[in-house]
């Protein structure tokens, strides 16, 4: 075991049941990157807290939730979201507990700066859900592929530098393509692939800047491979699910926010899935999270496409660990409602102490949330961007995310519930028979890949 | 191409490029076949919609609706019951798919459809969503189950115990249609009405379509809805009233075009006819703008007309209402910072409107009110005003210097809810989509407990500020304009204005800091009226940098500036240098439509949204900004500015 799941079981014996007034964080304004999702979730949390008799105070500066409505928290702050109006907010309401995995990223950082000012001591409250520790290892890039090394989970070889110099050099080691991830930041936000030095140059100093603690991440680009997403939960007697799997269909190099997602997997055999589903549980454990997380994995493509990208790195691994969101995120949202599985729900009650087989899934109502859920059909996500706004815009999607929204669709197969989703996303009638008169074939199918499902359909007639 | 080639170009598994090519194969069938029940039937399956089939096989989508009605080809709706239906399940939550059983028999009595808003966009954001789910928690009060329609995963409206029922379905015509139908018992009151008011600019759109279908809507009727978005109706209808609005037309070509504009007089106001959000909506100051808008900046509209109207620059201001058919009670009157030009949605609002004066508001409630009951409307209606007169720019801290001889136009109607609805209900206490949807189910105001009027003024200042992800969008140019760009907002509030707008610029990211650097780069245009602004961050120990013309300015103001380039080619340190070194911590850059103006600034704007530091494209906003370190607590940082309050929501309505 390692030493932050230790120290978390130890947090988790102290912590019981004993919490009886939680402040939760919401995640602030709408920003690409950090959409209603939060506001889903934090509602749900917040009357699941309600349920188990606990006070629920509320902090968030974003009027058009739910969550900030009368009767959802037994009390709201409507205001910004520092560390100065923190401090004021607890020492009004004192509370026994702060539940910041709910609030998104700004939920997070807010937590880690809320710790460092020393408030949690001054005001003896605790942080529920996720160990401090792990919400470092899982942003610091070093920390993170330090644990996935003592974890024997493996990462994509990778370096984290805080100076251009120091990128420089290691780009010469490494050699391009190299993915660029600043530290701390929102949806990917300053990151992005590079494949010559000029790109190299504008991305990491980009990213040096964006990133609060001004770290950047140098790691081999996996571009192409499968990506693949794990949601699972952990309560504190360490009993552990997967509630659902995601395939992107978009492949490495585009963020997941701007992918098209499938759920669950389509492209995988049963002995892959079972290996990443026992991966996603091992890393869930050994970061002592009680809750929910997220897990992406980068998994080798189909032969077809691994000849195309033309790389002759020999991968040492038959996956890599790409990322661990310790919290409730955008894909928890998305894996809710494929499966009906109320996971910001169930990560609160686990928060406060309960286990998976103590929790009824209200959803079916005859199920409990110890019970993995099964699907009978295909769920695919597209995401809605704003290039309709903004023609003039860059529309190259990258691992910095752009899309302000999203739909789902179900049906029994994925051709239909792809079409739906089409439907759904109400770009003024256009179905799959779409086509841009500004169409450019060949190699730059990726460049607008808002549009590149209707460019595939296109390019299939030909 | 073969799947495989597709493949290797795309990098997307053969898997899925071979279920593209059997949706492709079916496309081909659907055009070289006569349709047959069988093939229909099959197409469906994978999901084609009726309007595709009926392009491919050269029908309408009507004339498919009814095959399929003859053929017996309808959907059937499948439970989300998360066991593969191993187990029992109770879970109200439905997808529909073209097979034999239907686990969703059409709920027994009351009911209505909740037309949810699809995918959160820039101008059709979460504030719909809210609108939603308040209409289905307000039906189930009365009695009536909540039958919610939406397509987003993120959002609280699909969640599992916000309705009655849940379908996650595209928010098109033939989806809803097909909901209502199940939904219609068949020794029932016939099809279950639609609520469609909330769903922001989508579910408006299907309200034409639901109305055309001969199906029930539940509020307003589909008539109110095209007096307010035709221009033609929406000018015979105030003109008929006796209410001023800016003179304009519709024009289909660039000639008519010109001659409206010539006869209105330059600068004007350009836009496509129905489209959302101010989409392509633009200031133009001439002919020559005006060609180019018309021949270029159309797609927008497809063939639609496009709109013009007189520009004033005025101060705007907003209100929502619920009307019952007798009254009408309008919660607050909201004031913009931002003069009129700046999108609404982009716009700081400030409830209460500070600096109108009682006969402003007495108009604005007078003019509400008569729209209201004159469009017939029954639930929720938005109205935009500007005022002429006067300074543009008023600063709430300071009393009116300029005479109350102001006249107020009517801008724009819209018979729906708008974004501000969850803002003004929460400053001013008034549960307003609520009350909405039981005046829509037949209550009255009276019945409720209200009447028509001005709600009490509460004694706060709240102020609802925009947040833009332009960090994310690289080559996205964002000064404000008539076109939203923001994707989200917050709210600051306080029982004073400086402490109000603290709190908002420090929530939205926008505040100047004490002795910090701002460099100002101000269109010629804006000039005159930007001393009060350079005398303010003077005044506030605020460092100027500027651009040649506007520091030329400051130097004749006899006030301390450095010239920092704007000409990229002309050596260093220019303006982007400048802000990616760190050396300024703020930008004030205001923009005209010359092409050459954008074109410098433009790179101004992007290096400070990529820099991450506040960038003002408005003088009114950086005035507030400015004004907030002088008189308010500035970036809610200890031992700075004036004490603000924390308090719990509630608490704020109470009074101080």
């Amino acid at each position: 075991m390692t030493k932050v799941a230790q120290r978390s079981l130890q947090a988790g014996d102290r912590m019981g049941t004993g919490a009886s007034k939680v402040l939760v964080i919401g995640s602030g304004p709408i920003v690409i990157g950090q959409a209603a999702e939060f506001d889903y979730a934090g509602t749900q949390a917040c009357k699941a807290l309600r349920e188990e008799g606990i006070t629920t105070v509320l902090a968030n500066s974003n009027p058009a939730t739910i969550m900030t409505d009368r009767g959802i928290a037994d009390v709201v702050y409507i205001e910004p979201l520092t560390v100065e109006v923190m401090d004021r907010i607890i020492a009004r309401e004192r509370p026994d507990g702060i539940l910041p995995t709910l609030g998104g990223q700004t939920g997070l950082n807010l937590a880690v700066a809320i710790a460092d000012a020393g408030l949690l001591d001054k005001y003896s409250v605790r942080l529920l859900g996720t160990p401090l520790e792990t919400i470092r290892s899982a942003e610091d890039r070093e920390l993170f592929s330090k644990l996935l090394a003592d974890m024997g989970e493996p990462a994509p070889p990778s370096i984290t530098v805080s100076s251009m110099d120091e990128a420089r050099k290691m780009a010469q080691e490494m050699g391009l393509p190299l993915a660029v991830r600043p530290a701390y930041t929102l949806g990917g936000t300053g990151g992005g692939l590079v494949r010559t030095t000029k790109e190299f140059e504008a991305i990491v100093s980009g990213g040096l800047s964006a990133s609060p603690i001004h770290q950047v991440l140098l790691e081999r680009s996996l571009e192409g491979w499968k990506e693949i997403e794990y949601e699972v939960m952990r309560d504190s007697s360490d009993n552990c699910i997967t509630v659902c799997n995601m395939e992107n269909l978009d492949p490495m190099g585009v963020h997941t926010g701007d992918s098209i997602t499938v759920a669950p997997s389509q492209t995988l055999t049963d002995k892959e899935y079972q290996m990443l589903r026992s991966a996603s549980l091992r890393i869930i454990r050994a970061l002592g999270i009680e809750g929910g997380c997220n897990v992406q994995f980068a998994l080798p493509p189909h032969p077809v496409v691994d000849k195309a990208i033309g790389s002759n790195w020999e991968p040492n691994a038959p996956y890599y660990v790409i990322e661990v969101n310790p919290r409730v995120s955008r894909s928890s949202a998305l894996a809710s409602k494929a499966t009906g599985y109320p996971i910001a729900r169930v990560a609160s009650k686990i928060a406060v102490g309960k286990r998976l087989d103590e929790i009824p899934n209200v959803v079916t109502q005859k199920t409990l949330a110890a019970f993995e859920p099964a699907l009978d059909y295909c769920v695919v996500k597209i995401p809605r961007w704003p290039f309709d706004k903004f023609p003039a815009g860059d529309r190259g999607i990258t691992t910095q995310m752009k899309a302000t929204g999203e739909v789902m669709a179900i049906e029994r197969c994925f051709e239909a519930a792809l079409q739906k989703a089409v439907r759904s996303l109400e770009m003024a009638g256009r179905s799959l028979m779409w086509e841009d008169p500004d169409w450019r074939r060949d190699d730059s199918l990726l460049s607008q890949p808002s549009q590149a499902i209707f460019d595939y359909g296109q390019s299939c007639m030909v | 191409m073969t799947p495989e080639t597709l493949s290797g170009h795309t990098l997307v598994d053969p898997w899925f490029i071979h279920a593209l090519q059997r949706i492709v194969e079916m496309e081909a069938h659907l055009l070289g076949e006569t349709l047959t029940p069988s093939l229909l039937r099959r197409a469906k399956r994978l999901g084609f919609s009726d309007d595709q089939v009926g392009t491919l096989s050269d029908m309408l989508p009507e004339q498919v609706r009814s095959l399929r009605q003859s053929w017996d080809i309808r959907p059937v709706y499948k439970m989300v019951d998360t066991c593969a239906a191993e187990f029992e399940a109770a879970t109200p939550y439905y997808y529909s798919t073209y097979e034999q059983e239907n686990e969703a028999p059409a709920l027994k009595g009351h009911k209505a459809v909740v037309v949810g808003s699809g995918p959160i966009r820039i101008g059709q954001g979460i504030e719909f969503d809210y609108c939603s789910v308040h209409a289905a928690w307000a039906l189930q009060e009365e009695g009536v189950k909540s039958i919610m329609v939406n397509s987003n995963p993120e959002t609280v409206s699909t969640d599992f115990d916000t309705s009655h029922r849940l379908y996650f379905e595209p928010m098109d015509e033939e989806s809803l249609r097909d909901v209502i139908e199940n939904e219609t018992e068949d020794d029932g009151d016939g099809p279950p009405p639609s609520v469609v008011q909330f769903g922001g600019q989508t579910a408006i759109n299907l309200s034409q379509s639901l109305a055309q279908a001969g199906l029930p809507l539940l509020g307003s009727g589909a008539e109110a809805i095209d007096i307010a978005s035709d221009r033609h109706k929406f000018e015979e209808f105030l003109a008929r009233l006796g209410i001023p609005q800016p003179p304009g037309a519709a024009v289909t070509s660039v000639e008519e075009a010109l001659r409206v504009a010539q006869d209105i007089g330059y600068p004007v106001v350009v836009r496509p006819s129905y489209v959302l959000g101010g989409r392509a909506m633009e200031i133009v100051q001439n002919a020559t703008e005006i060609i180019r808008y018309l021949t270029v900046a159309t797609e927008a509209g497809q063939g639609r007309p496009v709109l013009i109207d007189k520009y004033m620059e005025g101060r705007e201001c907003e209100v929502d209402a619920i009307c019952d058919g007798h009254e009408v009670l309008i919660p607050g009157v909201m004031e913009h910072i931002e003069r009129a030009g700046v999108h609404s949605g982009d716009s700081m609002a400030v409830y209460p409107g500070l600096n109108l004066t009682p006969e402003e508001v007495d108009t604005i409630v007078d003019y509400t009110t008569r729209i209201g009951l004159a469009l017939n409307v029954s639930g929720l209606i938005n109205v935009q005003f500007v005022i002429l007169g006067g300074a543009p720019y008023r600063s709430p801290l300071f009393p009116r210097e300029d005479s109350p001889d102001t006249s107020v136009y009517v801008l724009e109607v819209n018979p729906r809810a708008s974004r501000t609805i969850p803002f003004i209900s929460k400053v001013t206490g008034l549960p307003v989509v609520n009350l909405a949807t039981r005046v829509m189910l037949g209550r009255t105001l009276k019945d409720l407990g209200h009447s028509g009027g001005l709600w009490k003024r509460q004694k706060i200042v709240a102020i609802k500020a925009p947040v833009f992800s332009m960090s994310k969008l690289t080559g996205v140019d964002w000064y404000m304009g008539p076109e939203m760009k923001s994707t989200g907002e917050v709210m600051g509030v306080d029982h004073d204005f400086p402490s109000a707008v603290s709190k908002a610029l420090t929530a939205s990211d926008l505040t100047i800091k004490p002795e910090s650097v701002v460099l100002l780069s101000i269109a010629d245009k804006d000039k005159a009226e930007s001393t009060t602004l350079i005398r303010e961050l003077l005044q506030a120990g605020i460092k100027l940098y500027a651009t040649e013309g506007t520091a030329a300015m400051i130097s004749a103001m006899n006030a301390p500036v450095t010239v920092i380039t704007k000409r990229l080619s002309e050596g260093h340190p220019n303006v982007v240098d400048v802000i990616n070194e760190g050396r300024v911590n703020g930008v004030v850059n205001t923009v005209s439509q010359a092409t050459s103006v954008l074109r410098d600034g433009f790179y101004i704007r992007r290096a400070a949204a990529e820099r991450r530091i506040p960038c003002f494209t408005s003088l009114d906003t950086a005035r507030a900004a400015v004004e907030s370190l002088l008189f308010g607590s500035g970036s809610l940082q200890e031992d700075q500015g004036r004490p603000y309050s924390i308090k719990r929501s509630e608490e704020y309505l109470d009074g101080p």
